[in-house]
C-alpha cells in the first residue's frame, strides 16, 4: 500500500492518509487522517512565514535559508537515486527517465506534456518486463 | 482576489494530477507559475518557502502552502493546500481498492514499474531544475553535491543535514 502512494500522483503523505483512514472509516476516516496530518504543520508553516516577512532582511535569516535550501535539493535528488533502484533492475526502463528528465530539463516542457510523452514509453517497457 | 485565488485554486488542482513521484516532483512547475508567469513571489522568496518548508516538521506540500499564504493570506493557504490535495486524494481513493484487489498481478505491476519510473524521472528532473534555480554559488552546488554523497553514503537523518546546512548558511559560506 505504501508503495502505491508513493507512485500515483500528488502529496505522497496525504495519499498515505487517504487510504489508511479510508480503510478505518471510509471517506470520514479519509477526511480525518488528511486534516489530522496537515492542520498542524500547515499552522506552524504559516507561523514561520509570518516571521519569515519580519525578519527576512536580516543577512543570518537569508544565509541560514540558503543553506538549508541547497541541502533540501541534494534530499530531493537523492530520493530520486534511492527511487531508482527498482529501474536498475531493468536497465531499459532508464530510457524513461533519461526521456523525461530530458523533456523537462532541457525542453522544458509543461508538466502534463512530460507525462504525456512519456508514459506511453513507461507503460509499454513495464509491459515487457512483466512479460519477458 | 478572488480571481487570484481561483486561478491559483485550478492551476495547482491541475498540478496534483500530474505530480508522479509528489510535490517535489512539480517544484520547478511550481516555480514557473509563482515566479514566471504569475508573479506572485520572486526568485529568491521561492528559495526560502522551499527552505522553511525542507527545514519546518511535516507533508513537502508546504512550500505550496506557503505561496497560497503569501498570495492570499491564511484563505490563501488554506486554498492552495486544498487544491494540491484534493484531485489526488479522490483519484487513490477510489484507484486503492482496484489496484489492491487486481486479480491479475501482472496488471498490477505494470502500473507499478511504469508510475514508478515516471516518478523517478520527474523527481531527478526536478531535483535539476530547482537546483539551477535556487543555488546561486558554486557553494551552494557543492553543498547540494555533498548532500546526496552524504545520503549514499550513511545513515545519517536528513535533519541533520539540514542543520548543517543551515550553520554552513548563517557562517556565510552558501
Amino acid at each position: 500500500m505504501l508503495g502505491i502512494c508513493q507512485i500515483v500522483p500528488g502529496p505522497n503523505i496525504v495519499n498515505l492518509a487517504v487510504c489508511v483512514g479510508s480503510r478505518f472509516a471510509g471517506v470520514a476516516g479519509a477526511f480525518a487522517a488528511v486534516l489530522g496530518l496537515t492542520l498542524g504543520p500547515v499552522a506552524l508553516v504559516i507561523l514561520l512565514g509570518v516571521l519569515y516577512e519580519h525578519y527576512s532582511y536580516m543577512p543570518i535569516v537569508q544565509g541560514l535559508l540558503r543553506g538549508i535550501s541547497a541541502v533540501g535539493v541534494g534530499l530531493i535528488a537523492s530520493t530520486g537515486f534511492k527511487m531508482m533502484r527498482t529501474e536498475l533492475k531493468y536497465p531499459p526502463m532508464l530510457a524513461v527517465i533519461i526521456l523525461t528528465v530530458l523533456a523537462a530539463s532541457y525542453f522544458h516542457l509543461g508538466l502534463g506534456w512530460v507525462v504525456l510523452l512519456t508514459s506511453p514509453l513507461a507503460f509499454l517497457l513495464a509491459w515487457k518486463r512483466v512479460k519477458g | 482576489m478572488i480571481s487570484t485565488l481561483l486561478s491559483l485554486f485550478l492551476k495547482l488542482s491541475a498540478f496534483s494530477v500530474v505530480a508522479f513521484g509528489g510535490i517535489n516532483a512539480i517544484l520547478p512547475a511550481l516555480y514557473d507559475l509563482s515566479v514566471n508567469q504569475e508573479h506572485w513571489i520572486n526568485s529568491q522568496t521561492f528559495g526560502d518557502y522551499f527552505a522553511i518548508a525542507q527545514a519546518a516538521p511535516g507533508p513537502n506540500l508546504m512550500t505550496v502552502t506557503l505561496i497560497g499564504w503569501n498570495v492570499g493570506g491564511v484563505l490563501g493557504a488554506a486554498v492552495a493546500t486544498l487544491a494540491i490535495a484534493w484531485p489526488s486524494s479522490i483519484m487513490i481513493y477510489f484507484l486503492q481498492r482496484t489496484i489492491l484487489n487486481m486479480q491479475d498481478k501482472k496488471k498490477q505491476l505494470i502500473i507499478q514499474y511504469a508510475a514508478g519510473a515516471l516518478a523517478v524521472g520527474l523527481v531527478l528532473a526536478a531535483a535539476w531544475g530547482i537546483a539551477v534555480q535556487i543555488n546561486h554559488s558554486l557553494a551552494a552546488h557543492l553543498l547540494t553535491i555533498g548532500t546526496i554523497a552524504v545520503t549514499f553514503f550513511t545513515r545519517w537523518h536528513p535533519l541533520y543535514l539540514i542543520i548543517i546546512g543551515g550553520v554552513l548558511g548563517v557562517l556565510g559560506f552558501i
